[in-house]
């Protein structure tokens, strides 16, 4: 009894220079597997979308789990990012980088607007506003002249880059999330996000600037969500107001963390590679893709609230690249 | 005379617009709950009564006797045994699971009716009405007194019946209405239930009114939204007047400048007045 107790309040920690050791070569093993080719293009091909959505959902993830801010628009800068690319290289024959580069910039400014008029609403009337706002945007491509309105635009890279080459960019941009978001939750800023998560009142009353703080993380969402968003659209080859600002992005998003383990680093990474599998097993029935996922979701939520990560971290006491600087027990 | 016809369109447009937002309202104001599957709620509504018109050969508004209660069920047993679970762990898993049910929904019904534009026929050819100058359509009457009916049912309901006054208890404070013997969970799938009916009216209205198809849902949202922010949730007549307000802004807009013009007005509301006309 007196043994069980200990084992129950004490929290294990992984953030040590083991810890890093193995991070630093699964990355240079991932790079080397990209430089060297020895993975088959159809090994390649899921690589470049699970680092992807990797990059996706641990932005989705720092806006919900993390700062308690859940936006139901991020495929607004999905689009965004599509058709800045699409315009950058097929209409000004740009190379890709700055096609990438201007779609950052245009998620950005359009997330420093829009946060001065979506930051007044709070909770559940923010979540459904970034919604509309997506909408809108969806709306306003359909009738724009300029991009092509209901039939979109071809994305032409040229010269187009090769797999490896795609997989590589892909691999930098997911590493650099996750990076990002690591020292960012380790910082001061990253206490305040949890402390705005926890109680918004609260936080403010210790003198957490909370308008700034959710500026930061907005903008930085914005523009990673853009960036892995250009290569996926790239890889696609095409962009339409229905694809590029579709809420389907959200829902895989949503599933991703949900699934992987909210508010957790690793949540994510193992969300991506179950949807990636998934996805593939789904395509064999279509239509009920989506129908799947949501009740995945939904049964995930209701009976596994913490996800497949936060459930292993709890009934195995550790933490894994938390924000916690040291491993404790808990005391009674 | 063709500013009264533009006001006149307007105010019946509105109605409608009103209808699509009060359940959303009465789930904000007294669940403090988004529900995000709204729209396809309303959808589901308009595909019932399309199925149930011909197949029982009766007038499509007398179908509302069947999807009322089947939709009032529906939104019980939804919260009672789905949404209410999730509550219990916080805000945001009960949002996440209506955008689940949403998107449920939404393949569902694509799977199950296909993605071909339905509308609600109306067995004898509808005319207009002249009034002087002015020219009404029955169907728009039509469609205002169904909308006035659910409005003034509604605001009765809440008021004068022990259910109704438990309601807006709970909606003022859940915990004190628990500790006076209300039974939160009850009223809550209660006010789901409630939320569900109204949504049947608003799919039969949008039926007769417009086509519509499975993916419409998410578009009667938006209109829900904006009502529901421009009127202050929880409020039927906040509800009633920002409805009016968007249909004008529609009307006077025309086709290509009343969406512009429309949330230009939300976002002059959400500046001034971020809890709403009538919000508390």
């Amino acid at each position: 009894m007196e043994k069980r107790r200990l084992n129950n309040g004490k929290i294990k920690v992984l953030d040590s220079l083991p810890m890093l050791i193995v991070c630093i070569a699964v990355i240079l093993a991932l790079y080397l597997v990209c430089f060297t080719q020895i993975a088959s293009t159809n090994a390649m091909r899921y690589m470049i979308q699970i680092f992807l959505y990797i990059a996706m959902a641990e932005m989705w993830n720092l806006l919900s789990g993390f700062t308690g801010m859940t936006s139901l628009g991020q495929q607004l800068y999905i689009g965004l990012a599509g058709y800045s690319v699409a315009v950058a290289t097929t209409m000004l024959h740009l190379s890709l980088g700055l096609g990438m580069a201007m779609g950052i910039g245009v998620s950005i400014l359009v997330s420093l607007v829009l946060s001065l008029l979506l930051f007044r609403m709070e909770g559940m009337y923010y979540s459904i506003a970034t919604w509309v706002v997506a909408e809108i945007f969806e709306k306003l491509f359909l009738n724009w002249k300029f991009v092509g309105q209901g039939s979109g635009m071809t994305i032409r890279v040229e010269p187009y880059p090769r797999i490896h080459s795609i997989c590589i960019i892909s691999l930098t941009i997911c590493v650099c999330a996750i990076v990002v978001v690591y020292l960012l939750l380790r910082t001061k800023v990253g206490l305040g996000l949890n402390a705005m998560r926890d109680d918004v009142g609260a936080a403010s009353a210790v003198g957490v600037n909370v308008f700034r703080h959710k500026l930061l993380v907005c903008v930085i969402a914005a523009a990673f969500t853009a960036a892995a968003a250009s290569i996926f659209l790239v890889n696609k080859g095409i962009v339409y107001p229905e694809s590029g600002f579709s809420i389907s992005w959200t829902v895989s998003l949503i599933f991703i963390v949900v699934v992987g383990g909210s508010g957790t680093i690793g949540g994510p990474i193992v969300g991506s590679v179950i949807y990636v599998f998934l996805q593939e097993i789904l395509a064999r029935f279509p239509g009920w893709s989506n129908i799947i996922l949501g009740v995945i979701t939904i049964l995930t939520i209701l009976f596994l609230p913490k996800g497949i990560v936060g459930t292993l971290q709890q009934k195995l006491h550790f933490d894994i690249f938390s924000a916690k600087r040291f491993s404790y027990s808990k005391r009674k | 005379m063709y500013v009264a016809q533009v006001i006149i369109n307007g105010i019946m447009l509105g109605n409608v617009y009103a209808l699509l937002g009060v359940g959303m309202s009465m789930i904000l104001g007294i669940v403090k709950l988004t529900n995000l599957a709204h729209g396809e709620f309303i959808v589901l509504g308009a595909y019932l009564s399309t199925v149930l018109a011909p197949l029982l050969g009766i007038h499509p508004i007398l179908t509302l006797l069947i999807t009322v209660p089947l939709m009032f069920l529906l939104g019980y047993l939804l919260q009672y045994l789905l949404i209410g679970r999730a509550m219990k762990k916080g805000n945001e898993p009960a949002l996440l699971v209506t955008f689940g049910l949403s998107v449920i929904l939404q393949d569902g019904m694509l799977m199950f009716f296909l993605a071909d534009s339905q509308h609600i026929s109306l067995p004898n050819g509808m005319g207009t009405i002249q009034l002087g100058s002015l020219e009404i359509s029955t169907l728009h009457l039509m469609l205002f007194a169904i909308s006035l009916v659910t409005m003034a049912a509604l605001t009765v309901f809440l008021k004068y019946t022990y259910t109704g006054k438990a309601i807006r208890a709970t909606a003022d404070d859940a915990d004190v209405a628990a500790l006076s013997g209300v039974n939160i969970g009850r009223i809550y799938a209660i006010a789901m239930g409630v939320a569900l009916a109204s949504a049947a009216v608003a799919g039969l209205c949008v039926g007769m009114k417009w086509t519509y198809d499975p993916s419409a849902g998410s578009s009667y949202l938006l209109i829900a939204f904006v009502v529901v922010v421009i009127g202050g949730m929880g409020s039927i007549p906040g509800t009633l007047v920002a409805g009016i307000l968007f249909g004008l802004a529609q009307v006077i807009g025309g086709a290509s400048y009343g969406l512009p013009i429309s949330y230009v007005l939300l976002l002059i509301v959400l500046i001034v007045r971020p809890k709403g006309l009538f919000g508390k």
